[in-house]
C-alpha cells in the first residue's frame, strides 16, 4: 500500500529527518494562506500516488503571490489515473548543490532489506537511461542486527560526497531504516536528498510503501487510505481479503488461487475476450468472504454471466456451496452462473447445490471458460 | 521413492485446534498420512481425534515424545513466522507452511533462521508435499494422484492440482509433489526440488508448473541446463500479461513484470525443458 507524499513526510518528521516546511491544502484559499505563512518561493505538490508527476506538471514552482492563484488552479485540474488531485502539498523551496538518492527496499529474491544510494538523484531517477548511467552503491542488510552505521560509511566511500556531511547522511539512513522497520515498508526512499548551500541535507520528496499483509499491526494506516482513491468495491475487497482485478470485459470470474487467475485470464485472451473482473479468494476463504465475492460481481452492471472456477485443496468446496447459496438474494438481474467445482468436499458441495437456479456444471477449466463464452456471444448475437 | 518425506516420515501439525488445522488434520488421518501429534500452545497434555493423537504446547515438547521430523503448519499469518522459527529451533527437518500472507519483515527473519540451520521450508502458502500411497502432507485434495516417476513442482497450490488431474487422467503417477508456495518470499525455491528429483532415483521426469513474478524459473533454467540430467518438462502460466490489450490495464506495474513470463519460456526453452502450451499438452510431452 502505497502512502501520499504528505503521509510519508510525516513519518520522516516525526523520525527527525529534516524535510522543508510544509502544509497540506485542500483548495485554493487555503495554498493562498499557506504560502504567506511558509513565504515565497514555494513548491505546489499534487498529492498522487500515479508515477510521472513532474512530467504531467503536478509539481510547480511559484515565486511571488502574484502567480499563486494561475498555479494552483492549473494543478487543481490535473487528472491522475482518472481522479481529479483533491490536494496540495505547499512547500518551501530553496535551491540546492547537489542532490542523491537514498532508499531501503524488500529484496525479495534475496529476502532481505537493501540499502541503495545514488548521485544521480531526482525526478530522473527512475528513467532508464539515467538508472543505467548512475552509479548506484548497495548493501543488502541483516535484518536481524540491523542496519549499522559502518555500513552506511563503506557505501559512502565509493560515493561523490563531502566526508563532512557522512554524519548527517548517516543519521537520516538510519532514521529512514528505523521507519521501514517499524512501519512494515516495503520501500522507504528518499528522491531526491539535497545538500543546501549551508551544507544541511533535507528530503526533499519521499516515497513509502507499507506491506498490506501487515497491516493488522500498522493500523494507523487504514485510516489513511484515501477515501476517494478507493470505490465500493475496493473497500469491500480490502474488507473481505480478496485479490480484486478489474477489467473492462462482462465475465465476472471467482477463483481460488493467483494461478487460476492467470489460467482464466491466458484462456480468455486466447479466446479474444476479456474478463470484468477476476475475484481470487484466497485458499480456505470463509463463507462470508465468498458471499461477499458473489454479492460485488452480482452488483456489478458490467459482469454479465459469473463463472466460479474452484479446485479446492484447502479450500472446502462445501463453503463455496454455502457462500453462493447465502447469496443467492444478491442476483436481483438472474445472472447465469457457470461453475466448476472440484477438490475437497466437491460431491457433498455438488449435492448442497442441486436446487440452486441459473446454475451450469462443468468438469474442466477448458470446458468452463467455452461454455461462458459461448454464452456471452450468443447474447450479444 | 520420492522427495523430502518418505514411509520413515514422521509427521506433526503446528496449529492443529484451529479451523483449518483441525479439518485438514483429520481429513490426512483419514487418508492414510503418519501424523503423530501436534502443538496448540496452552493445550498441552491433551487428546484430539477420538483420543488417538497428542497434544503438545510446544514443538519442542512434541518433537521429544514423538521423533517428528515434518511439521505441516496451519498456524494464522500473524504468528505464523514464530511458528516457522519454533520449528527450526527443534531441528525439524521438513517445514510446510500451508499459511500464507506471513508479514514480509516476518519472513525476512524466518530467511535469516533458515540459512543457520538444516531444516528446509517449504512454502509459505504451500500445498504441501504430496507423496502417493505414502503421505499427503498438507491440503492436497484426496485422491488426486497415484505412485508413479514423475516428480512435480509448482508455486501455485490449484495450478498444481490442474497437472495432477491431468497426469491421473492419462494414466500417469508421481513420485513427489511439491507446492513451492507463491508468497513474495519463500523457502525453497524450484533449483532446490529439481535438485532433490535428480538425486531420487525413483523419479524419471520433472513437471515444472510457474508463472510471473519473481526470477525462480529464470534461475532454475541455468541450474537445468548446468545440472539436471532428467528431462524436464514445465508449464507456465500468465503468458498473456504481455498482451497488447492488457497493457494500459497494467500500466503501472511496468513492463518487467508484464514479459517476465516470455523471457521465462525462452530460458526455460534455452535449457532444453519442453514447453507445455496448455494443460493437456503435458502427458503427451511426458510420454514423448
Amino acid at each position: 500500500m502505497k502512502l501520499q507524499e504528505y503521509q510519508a513526510k510525516s513519518l520522516l518528521r516525526t523520525a527527525g529527518i529534516p524535510i522543508p516546511a510544509s502544509m497540506l491544502a485542500s483548495n485554493a484559499v487555503q495554498v493562498k494562506r499557506i504560502a504567506s505563512e511558509i513565504g515565497y518561493p514555494v513548491l505546489l505538490k499534487a498529492q498522487t500516488l500515479e508515477t510521472g508527476r513532474g512530467k504531467a506538471g503536478g509539481v510547480r514552482l511559484v515565486q511571488s503571490e502574484g502567480d499563486i492563484e494561475n498555479v494552483t488552479n492549473e494543478v487543481f485540474r490535473l487528472v491522475f489515473d482518472a481522479q481529479p488531485v483533491q490536494s496540495i502539498l505547499v512547500e518551501k523551496a530553496f535551491t540546492f548543490s547537489k542532490e542523491y538518492y537514498l532508499g531501503i527496499r524488500t529484496d525479495l529474491d534475496q529476502g532481505c532489506p537493501v540499502l541503495r544510494v545514488s548521485e544521480a538523484g531526482g525526478a530522473t531517477f527512475l528513467e532508464p537511461e539515467s538508472f543505467l548511467n548512475a552509479r548506484i552503491v548497495e548493501q543488502p542488510v541483516d535484518i536481524n542486527r540491523g542496519l549499522k552505521a559502518f555500513e552506511i560509511r563503506n557505501l559512502l566511500t565509493n560515493v561523490d560526497i563531502d566526508p563532512s556531511l557522512w554524519k548527517q547522511f548517516i543519521s537520516i539512513a538510519l532514521k529512514l531504516y528505523n521507519i521501514y522497520r517499524q512501519k512494515d515498508a516495503s520501500l522507504t526512499e528518499v528522491n531526491s536528498l539535497v545538500v543546501t548551500h549551508q551544507q544541511q541535507l533535507f528530503a526533499l520528496d519521499a516515497k513509502i510503501d507499507i506491506d498490506s499483509g501487515a497491516l493488522y499491526r500498522q493500523d494507523e494506516f487504514i485510516d489513511a487510505y484515501d477515501p476517494a482513491y478507493f470505490g465500493w468495491i475496493e473497500r469491500q475487497a480490502l474488507k473481505y481479503d480478496v485479490n480484486y482485478l478489474r477489467f473492462p470485459g462482462e465475465l465476472g470470474c471467482v477463483v481460488n488461487g493467483m494461478g487460476l487467475a492467470y489460467l482464466t485470464l491466458d484462456q480468455l485472451i486466447t479466446m479474444k475476450s476479456l474478463p470484468a473482473a477476476i475475484i481470487d479468494i484466497h485458499g480456505g476463504a470463509s463463507i462470508t468472504s465468498i458471499a461477499s465475492s458473489l454479492e460485488i460481481l452480482f452488483r456489478n452492471a458490467q459482469v454479465q454471466a459469473l463463472m466460479i472456477n474452484i479446485f479446492g485443496g484447502m479450500t472446502n468446496c462445501e463453503v463455496v456451496a454455502d457462500g453462493l447459496i447465502s447469496s443467492a438474494t444478491n442476483n436481483q438481474q438472474k445472472k447465469p452462473v457457470f461453475i466448476r467445482l472440484k477438490g475437497t468436499n466437491d460431491a457433498t458441495a455438488i449435492e448442497r447445490l442441486k436446487n440452486y437456479e441459473n446454475l451450469r456444471f462443468f468438469d474442466t477449466t477448458e470446458s468452463l471458460t467455452q461454455a461462458a463464452l459461448e454464452y456471452l456471444k450468443e447474447r450479444q448475437a | 521413492m520420492s522427495i523430502l518425506l518418505n514411509s520413515n516420515s514422521r509427521i506433526m501439525v503446528q496449529g492443529i485446534t484451529g479451523r483449518h488445522g483441525r479439518f485438514h488434520s483429520m481429513r490426512m488421518i483419514n487418508n492414510g498420512t503418519p501424523i503423530v501429534g501436534g502443538t496448540s500452545p496452552g493445550k498441552g497434555g491433551d487428546w484430539c481425534f477420538e483420543g488417538n493423537l497428542p497434544i503438545f504446547d510446544t514443538v519442542r515438547d512434541c518433537k521429544e515424545a514423538t521423533n517428528a521430523d515434518v511439521s505441516v503448519l496451519f498456524v494464522p499469518p500473524h504468528s505464523a513466522a514464530d511458528a516457522i522459527i519454533e520449528a527450526i529451533d527443534s531441528k525439524i527437518k521438513t517445514i510446510i507452511s500451508i499459511t500464507g500472507s506471513i508479514p514480509v519483515h516476518d519472513m525476512m527473519q524466518v530467511k535469516a533462521a533458515l540459512k543457520e540451520s538444516d531444516s528446509l521450508l517449504i512454502g509459505p502458502n504451500s500445498p504441501g508435499v504430496l507423496v502417493p500411497g505414502i503421505a499427503n502432507a498438507g491440503v492436497f485434495p484426496d485422491g488426486i494422484g497415484f505412485s508413479g516417476s514423475v516428480g512435480v513442482v509448482s508455486r501455485s497450490g490449484t495450478l498444481c492440482y490442474e497437472v495432477l488431474d491431468t497426469l491421473k487422467k492419462a494414466n500417469i503417477g508421481v513420485s513427489t509433489a511439491v507446492g513451492i508456495g507463491d508468497d513474495p518470499i519463500s523457502g525453497v525455491d524450484f533449483q532446490t526440488c529439481l535438485e532433490l528429483f535428480e538425486a531420487d532415483p525413483h523419479t524419471e521426469k520433472i513437471v515444472m508448473i510457474g508463472g510471473p513474478g519473481g526470477v525462480s524459473e529464470l534461475t532454475a533454467a541455468g541450474y537445468i541446463m548446468e545440472h539436471i540430467t532428467k528431462p524436464v518438462i514445465s508449464y507456465l502460466v500468465g503468458e498473456s500479461l504481455a498482451a497488447s490489450i492488457l497493457r494500459p490495464l497494467f500500466s503501472h506495474s511496468g513492463d518487467l513484470v508484464l514479459d517476465s513470463v516470455g523471457k521465462k519460456a525462452d530460458a526455460l526453452i534455452d535449457a532444453g525443458v519442453l514447453l507445455a502450451n496448455k494443460l493437456e499438452e503435458i502427458p503427451a510431452l511426458l510420454l514423448r
